[in-house]
């Protein structure tokens, strides 16, 4: 292949990565907004929403694509209940509680799915596995141009959700001014829940969209892309959700050009040279308004 | 009260020595003088993570100066020949070092960004260890290191623990000076308000950077210990696992406090083998990870408040008062 066909290559490779960080990272930018606590353990959703989805697809033989949907509802049900349980009763107590109340969280999540589901490498094949497209002068796979169609169509329906309805509007003003918000009368925590809930369910459409491209998984897959999520929401300044997606597309171009470049095993360190650098030139990322 | 606590810790900390100084006797088995000897190092090790802690800075990344510390002294051996009892302490200069460059680069972040600058720095410090470096360090297959004490003595391995034992005492007895002193009030300052104590004419970042190297250095002792007692070194050292146990010991034990890494460090190693023992493999993880969030919710200074909980419940309950808050420290 020639030069210009490898670079298209690592875009659309990069554009595919950025996908799923762009999922994750706007879900922890949620929860961050609202609640402004970080969660570490992030990922494990994306590995919980992972596993559902392939369990399902196995006992069923359903389209995977269709399963993502039950996938996000469970893990709004179960974000629900580590906010109420977990993360609330620490809310204010400090900022290091809740780094090491996620490190609790992923020593559960991850030793609890590798008692139920074994700790061996799986994957799943998609049912357009194998099917191609041709792109200029290369053939992109069918999944990774359909898991962009639904990364792009579930960051509109997010979009929608928190500019027209009245929880979202909530959501919006909680993060503006928690104690504004419920001077007018909303219910924070409530707004809380659904926050939580609803970052987590990103993070399981994230996990599913990683399944059906046909990438292996296991219960310790989780850590490495919400840590990188965690670097893209610095990277896009905390808080802001289109910050979120430009900086999740630059991580999916940037480590896929790395590892082309400098070899396949810099691309974990390279999003967190990319992070410190970041941190170090500009503090409250290339988007933020305001940083620590 | 106050003379009665003073007392109490007192004859805690002489019958903690008696017991460490007698415990190889009261067994003759290899397999628990060994377990001795790791929960030694990882006392010093979590001990280490507190004092940084204790300056208001959390890292993720501690296992990158356990690394440094361990390599450095293998290499340093092994390219010059001297005893390991020597190359430890230059395997951790070569970690507080580092420490310092990291340092630099985290001074003026905090909580989340700091973590996550450690965090990523540990996976930096693998990658390079496997790549760039594996001519020296061995790659992913990693080499064999110099014994603390060569098998050919005989019973080494009692020599060898309180060897061990002698290097931990020193590093806590070097962490309570260190805490007692201006720097570690320093640290305190910094910690609780960072603007009062600029005020006060501390120097947060010249403070925080001395925290660093301390930390690291601390660790890196440990790193090379462990490893030279093992005789083997893989890039598996820079491990999340490696950087999140001294922060379990830590914060179950209790955040802050001289005493706290050496009793997490204790207890969970005691229930970590008896949970082994039960046959659980990811069972224990979830135990483990269970108690923690426990000990955040409902015990946050840790297990070494515990005995004035109780006291302060009993109290409660004598006169039946209502509850009142806990005082924050």
């Amino acid at each position: 292949m020639d030069n210009i066909g490898v670079f298209l290559q690592i875009i659309f490779w990069g554009l595919y990565a950025g996908c799923i960080y762009i999922l994750l990272a706007t879900g922890l930018n949620l929860i961050f907004g609202v609640m402004k606590t970080v969660n570490f353990a992030h990922g494990e959703f994306l590995m919980i929403g992972a596993y559902i989805t392939a369990t399902i697809f196995f006992l069923t033989g359903i389209n995977p694509y269709f399963i993502i949907l039950l996938s996000m509802l469970a893990l709004i049900g179960i974000g629900a209940v580590v906010e109420r349980f977990c993360f609330r009763p620490i809310l204010g107590t400090g900022k290091l509680n809740e780094i090491f109340l996620s490190i609790g969280l992923i020593y559960i999540f991850q030793n609890g799915a590798a008692m139920i589901w074994s700790d061996e490498w799986q994957s799943v094949k998609s049912p357009y596995n194998g099917i191609t497209i041709p792109v200029g002068s290369l053939s992109v796979p069918l999944d990774y141009i359909l898991i962009m169609v639904f990364t792009a169509a579930i960051l509109c329906g997010l979009y929608l959700f928190l500019t027209k309805t009245t929880i979202g509007m909530q959501m919006r003003a909680t993060s503006q001014n928690r104690k504004g918000a419920m001077l007018v009368g909303i219910n924070v925590e409530r707004i809380d829940i659904i926050s939580f809930g609803m970052g987590c369910s990103l993070a399981a459409a994230a996990g599913t969209l990683w399944v059906v491209s046909g990438q292996i998984f296991n219960p310790y897959m989780g850590s490495i892309p919400a840590i990188k999520a965690f670097a893209i929401i610095i990277l896009g300044g905390l808080g802001s959700i289109p910050g979120a997606i430009i900086g999740g597309l630059l991580m999916g171009l940037a480590e896929n050009g790395a590892a082309f470049l400098l070899g396949g095993i810099w691309k974990d360190a390279i999003s967190f040279v990319i992070l410190i650098i970041v941190l170090v030139v500009r503090p409250t990322g290339l988007f933020g308004e305001k940083g620590e | 009260m106050h003379i009665r606590r003073d007392e109490m810790a007192k004859y805690g900390i002489i019958a903690t020595l008696a017991l460490a100084l007698v415990l190889p006797f009261l067994s003759d088995s290899m397999f628990i003088l060994n377990l001795l000897v790791l929960m030694l190092i990882f006392i010093i090790f979590a001990s280490a993570w507190n004092l940084l802690a204790y300056s208001g800075q959390g890292s993720l990344g501690h296992a990158a100066f356990f690394g440094i510390g361990a390599y450095g002294s293998t290499l340093i051996a092994a390219k010059s020949g001297l005893s390991p009892f020597i190359t430890i302490f230059l395997g951790a200069a070569v970690a507080a070092f580092i420490g310092i460059l990291i340092g630099l680069t985290c001074v003026r972040l905090k909580e989340w960004f700091l973590a996550m600058v450690t965090f990523g720095f540990a996976i930096i410090v693998q990658t390079l260890t496997v790549s760039v470096l594996a001519p020296v360090t061995g790659g992913w297959d990693g080499i064999a290191s110099t014994r603390l004490l060569s098998p050919a003595i005989p019973g080494y391995q009692l020599i060898e623990y309180y060897a061990v034992l002698a290097i931990t005492i020193a590093s806590i007895v070097a962490i309570w000076y260190i805490m007692k002193s201006r720097v570690g009030l320093a640290f305190l300052a910094i910690r609780e308000n960072e603007l009062e104590a600029r005020a006060a004419g501390i120097d947060p970042v010249r403070y925080r950077l001395l925290a660093f190297a301390l930390s690291a250095y601390l660790a890196g002792v440990a790193g090379a210990l462990e490893i030279h007692h093992i005789g083997y070194l893989t890039p598996e050292l820079y491990g999340v696992d490696n950087s999140f146990w001294p922060i379990t010991y830590v914060i179950l034990g209790g955040l802050g406090t001289l005493a706290g890494p050496i009793v997490g460090t204790v207890v969970l190693t005691v229930i970590w083998e008896a949970l082994k023992a039960t046959g659980l493999t990811f069972g224990r993880y979830v135990i483990i990870g269970i108690m923690l969030i426990l000990a955040i919710i409902f015990l946050p200074r840790g297990l070494v408040s515990l005995p004035e909980q109780v006291q302060e419940w009993l109290k409660r309950r004598k006169r039946k008062e209502p509850p009142s808050e806990p005082a924050k420290d």
